[in-house]
């Protein structure tokens, strides 16, 4: 087998997954779960190769003319892999993390359906070789992720999702001008080839400036930068694993990723720093991460607290690109895999304390540690991996973000860094105050809103593994980020060997 | 070999005494739950958690463990610096971890006989004191900074447990307060660490020390890091913890804090600060360094002999003696020549205060449960480390020979003098302190042969011949006693510390009335609150208006997106119009066309 089409194959596993499940009657749950989670072993195997083959230096590409000047191509790079890596990742973990949370709820197929779609299109992203590729797969997933956020079906939910679609399909359209821009003025734009735009002269650039901002505009709403970051606190009406995987991985890490290619890949950082627009992404990505950090300790509920947390923290990897210097490149990139760890983490364990005691809200959480001791846990590591504190991996972007700040000559994102830190403390410490150490329902105090007995451990297995998973896989990242394949040692590789010269 | 394996089992063996009670617990399941007996939390394995470490100090000859693999890379070491810090604090966590058997007996009775309350708060004592005791190890033998910080924040966090233990309003205002300060300790450290390492480019102790010292903006780098260690030591303004946290922690809990968990402070200070070093050129803030030391040790002395509640007052102490190590330390940069022989004092005088404040803690526990002994026995050993302390005694006698000895040689007899006026405090705190132990003290006599009273007999041991065990630069110090015709410059601070105690006594029993009105344990922290809250409300008001303005503007903008809605849902209304009109305007436009081809 030719191995331009490992790519290939790797996105037609999610994605011819689809019809396959709306094919099976809707009470084949035991077969959905076995077509569902061998396609996700499988993925991540081919990733695996793929990963090895790039450590060898082999080259992955699959290309086909759309019409003349436009073409269709995926191709493995180190930067995409870290994506699809981390996606192929947590697909699995979601995928049995799904299966046990929708058990006996309707409506699962569609679920499925769409869910494998939503992967696709976050593959197709990874992979994606030009920015025509990236584009159809960025609206696939705006529209694959909609029956997603709606999937309830009650008015809350129907409401979220037409904003959700506002500003996405804005958002979209926005992008597409940019896309269409830049093709009339250079051709087909392929990732990497830097020096397309930069030999365009210095006459271009404010018409190269004003593009920039465009695509920004069209990339922000998803990356949920503010003040583009409306539709996600709403979308919480989704389940719990679909909040999980928007926020670690599909929509909100899409929109960074599209960023990260859009400084790298298309501009290159020379350009984009010699254009001045880094300092406008440290201003945007700064006020970002305050201002969510400032509404997040304003919210009651568990869910709105984490979602306005996700858009401070992916503002994180923003701000790690926008530091010039490769500690702040791989600050961002690691980030874009610890934050999507240690979100899908907490989001879990969110969908845990509602599925197992019915709590949403932060004050029904008194005294749950003892009821729900190993949730807890795994709370507790996401809650403080997010804070900043060692040994969980936040720490290590907290500390490459530091360093790269102090190397591009601004010391003072380490005092924002702080703050941000503070903020994240005041509002994660409460919730770990009232898991561990204020007596609760469990301890013969009022009673926990709706308990279920899920499962012969503290709640159903299904939900608890993936949580604990991803738990020990966000400890181990920053415990061990020294050893070869961690994500920092990733991270380090797509810096050093794609981004400086 | 052994010294690395030993080095590793230090860490390792507290972590594993942790999880040992949970995997019993798991091992037998719904142990939680089920009415009953339970298993027995605190026994002498638990105890053994510093072992490793004791062994570990006495181990002859140096060792330095290189993980490539931990974080950013890991470098433990045990050199002659560390050792001395090491051997005292593993030696009263354990004297404090069997102290801790006795005191928590109640408990662990109640425990077992099937309270599932208390069984829980014991475990969770259970869990987090091993762990406190591998982050306090950790931060000790760390030579790489992000294994300093793990160990230090491990220790900060989990010592909170050992706080609220007590689960009353009182431990959980001591544990907020703890709580709160330590984060911004926490995060003033990682500031100051991330901005000097990212400066210099490094991921060593030793090199960020250079680091510093060479950094154009190094004395703000020291000024931050300083402070953000200064929580934890406790330095006037950043203590306010101190004295709410210390009395409602278990009394051993109370003994590690202030013995070895605040010099935590002290050795952060002594790792990160370029001290000795002439080229740093940080004398301003030395000066300012010495400055906020003496502040601190004479008001903590002042507010101090206020206080009720022995444990308040011996946690003014502490706040008091860490003013005058402060002191000392800031002679470390502000006169850096002298630093090689001040660094031996600051390390016996640290140590000193570290096993005799432990010594003196774990006395109030025995004086609230006296060991069957008679009380001429009783007392004055009660009384031989709190003299230790005020620096007439013993290894307190020593320590002050020390640092009075180098500072004199190196011309600064001003701050011998403050600091001998700081002597004076102390003198005054422990008074009191042993007073309200008196007037507090306990009628039901425990066994004298219980862990408690020995622990307890073995501090005092240990705190009072300190000089003559503890390996300080290489080895115990040759002659750690002053000559006798120093001893009256050594000695007056006690002397009038004794006559204005009994002066205050007298006054005392004359007036009749109690000459100590209440001030508030916990000083400026209720000052601190009320602006914090002030600031709160001030926030939210501003958030209120700011969330008007933005709703205001969405509604302009529905509003503004429904009449545009409601224009496009009325074209069909002017498409029948224009229907109306089609006829005519095509009878005109061809018209036109006519009149055009005519015409051209």
């Amino acid at each position: 087998m030719s191995q331009g089409w490992l790519p290939l194959i790797t996105l037609a596993t999610s994605l011819l997954v689809a019809p396959l499940i709306l094919l099976l009657p809707e009470r084949a749950w035991r077969a959905r779960a076995v077509l569902n989670l061998s396609a996700a072993l499988l993925k991540l195997l081919l990733v695996g190769l793929m990963v090895v083959g790039l450590y060898q230096g082999r080259e992955f590409a699959f290309g086909f003319t759309v019409v003349p000047g436009v073409e269709f191509l995926l191709r493995v790079d180190a930067l995409g892999m870290m994506f699809a890596g981390l996606s192929s990742l947590l697909w699995l973990a979601t995928t049995v993390y799904a299966i046990g949370y929708l058990e006996d709820s309707p409506n699962r197929k569609r679920f499925f359906a769409f869910f494998s779609l939503c992967v696709a299109s976050t593959t197709g992203i990874a992979l994606a070789g030009n920015f025509f590729t990236f584009l159809l797969f960025y609206e696939l997933l705006t529209l694959s992720t909609y029956p997603l956020v709606v999937h309830r079906g009650h008015s809350a939910a129907l409401a979220a999702g037409t904003v959700y679609l506002r500003y996405t399909l804005s958002g979209g359209l926005v992008l597409l001008l940019g896309v269409v821009a830049l093709h009339a003025l250079v051709g087909d734009v392929t990732f990497g080839e830097r020096e397309m735009l930069r030999d365009l002269g210095p006459e271009y650039h404010s018409l190269l400036i004003g593009l920039f901002l465009v695509l920004l505009l069209g990339l922000g709403v998803k990356a949920a930068l503010v003040p583009l970051h409306g539709w996600l606190p709403r979308a919480m009406v989704a389940p719990a694993p679909v909040s999980a995987l928007l926020h670690a991985v599909a929509v909100v890490k899409a929109g960074a990723f599209g960023i990260v290619r859009l400084v790298y890949d298309v501009y290159g950082i020379q350009l984009t720093f010699e254009l001045g627009l880094l300092t406008l992404l440290t201003a945007l990505s700064v006020f970002t991460i305050l201002y969510a950090s400032l509404r997040a300790l304003a919210q009651q509920e568990l869910k709105p607290r984490l979602a306005y947390s996700t858009i401070s923290q992916v503002s994180y990897i923003v701000l790690g690109i926008s530091l010039f210097g490769p500690f702040g490149t791989i600050a961002g990139l690691a980030h874009i895999m610890h934050q999507g760890l240690m979100k899908v983490t907490l989001f879990y364990c969110a969908g845990n304390y509602a599925e197992e005691l019915g709590i949403h809200r932060i004050d029904e959480m008194n005294g749950a540690g003892r009821r729900m001791p190993l949730t807890s846990l795994a709370f507790t590591v996401g809650a403080l991996g997010m804070i900043g504190l060692p040994p969980v991996a936040g720490f290590i972007s907290k500390w490459y973000l530091g360093v790269g700040a102090v190397q591009a000559g601004m010391p003072w994102v380490i005092g924002v860094l702080v703050a941000s830190s503070l903020l994240n403390a005041a509002y994660f410490l409460p919730i770990l105050h009232r898991l561990w150490f204020r007596a609760g329902p469990e301890h013969g105090k009022g009673q926990w809103p709706e308990e279920r007995r899920l499962g012969r451990f503290e709640t159903s297995g299904w939900l608890l593994w993936p949580t604990l998973a991803t738990a020990v896989f966000s400890l181990l990242a920053g415990l061990l980020a020294g050893v070869p394949f961690s994500p920092l040692d990733l991270a380090t590789l797509v810096a050093t060997e794609e981004y400086l010269p | 070999m052994t010294a690395t394996l030993l080095l590793i089992l230090t860490l390792l063996w507290p972590l594993l005494l942790m999880l040992r009670s949970p995997l019993r617990v798991l091992m037998e399941q719904d142990a939680l739950w089920r009415p009953g007996p339970r298993p027995k939390l605190l026994d002498a394995w638990w105890a053994s958690a510093p072992l490793p470490a004791l062994a570990l100090a006495l181990w002859p000859g140096e060792t330095t463990l290189v993980l490539d693999g931990w974080l950013l890379g890991g470098v433990w070491q045990l050199d002659e610096a560390r050792r001395p810090w090491l051997l005292f604090s593993a030696l009263l966590w354990g004297l404090a971890g069997v102290y801790a058997r006795g005191y928590l007996v109640a408990e662990q009775q109640a425990a077992e006989a099937g309270d599932g309350g208390t069984f829980l708060r014991l475990a969770g004592l259970t869990l987090l004191w091993p762990l406190t005791l591998a982050g306090n190890l950790l931060l000790l033998l760390a030579e790489d900074i992000p294994s300093f910080y793990l160990g230090f924040a491990v220790m900060t966090f989990a010592a909170y447990g050992l706080v609220v233990h007590a689960d009353n309003r009182d431990a959980h205002l001591g544990g907020r307060a703890y709580l709160i300060m330590a984060l911004f300790g926490e995060a003033l450290i990682l500031g100051g660490l991330l901005w000097a390492a990212g400066s210099a480019d490094v991921l060593t102790l030793a090199a960020l020390r250079d680091g510093i010292a060479e950094a154009e903006q190094g004395a703000w780098m020291a000024a931050i890091l300083w402070l953000g260690f200064g929580v934890k030591a406790g330095v006037v303004g950043l203590h306010v913890w101190l004295p709410l946290a210390h009395p409602v922690a278990p009394t051993p809990a109370s003994a590690v804090l202030s013995g070895v968990m605040i010099k935590a402070g002290l050795v952060g200070w002594l790792s990160v600060l370029p001290l000795g070093d002439p080229a740093a050129g940080l004398e301003p803030l030395g000066r300012l360094v010495i400055a906020l030391g003496l502040v601190s040790a004479l008001a903590a002395a002042l507010f101090g002999i206020t206080q009720r509640h022995p444990k308040a007052v011996l946690a003014y102490s502490s706040v008091s003696q860490m003013g005058m190590l402060t002191a000392l330390v800031g002679t470390g940069l502000s006169d850096p020549a002298l630093w090689p022989a001040m660094s031996v004092a600051v390390v016996l005088f640290a140590a000193h205060h570290g096993m005799t404040k432990g010594a003196l803690f774990l006395g109030v526990g025995i004086s609230e449960h006296p060991p069957r002994l008679p009380a001429w026995l009783l007392w004055p050993l009660l009384i031989l480390p709190a003299v230790s302390l005020t620096g007439a005694l013993a290894s307190g006698l020593a320590s002050k020979w020390a640092f009075k000895n180098v500072l004199y040689e190196g011309g600064h007899e001003t701050l011998v003098t403050w600091l001998s006026l700081a002597a004076v405090g102390t003198t005054l705190l422990v008074a009191r302190a042993l007073w309200r132990q008196w007037r507090e003290r306990g009628h039901h006599a425990i066994p004298l042969l219980g862990t408690m009273p020995l622990a307890w007999l073995f501090a005092i041991v240990a705190a009072t011949s300190l000089p003559l065990w503890l390996p300080v630069a290489g080895g115990v110090v040759d002659s750690p006693w002053p000559p006798p015709d120093e001893l009256p410059g050594l000695m007056w601070p006690v002397g009038v510390g004794l006559v204005l105690a009994c002066v205050g006594l007298w006054l005392a029993a004359i007036t009749r009335r109690r000459i100590t009105w209440r001030l508030m344990s916990g000083d400026l922290w209720w000052l601190y609150a009320m602006l914090a809250r002030r600031l709160g409300a001030g926030l939210q008001e501003g958030a209120e208006r700011i969330g008007a303005r933005g709703s205001r503007l969405r509604g302009r903008l529905v509003a503004a997106e429904r009449e545009g809605m409601a224009w496009i849902d009325g074209l069909p209304r002017y498409e029948r119009r224009f229907r109306q009109l089609a006829v005519p305007l095509m009878i005109g436009v061809a018209v036109l066309l006519l009149l055009g081809f005519w015409l051209g």
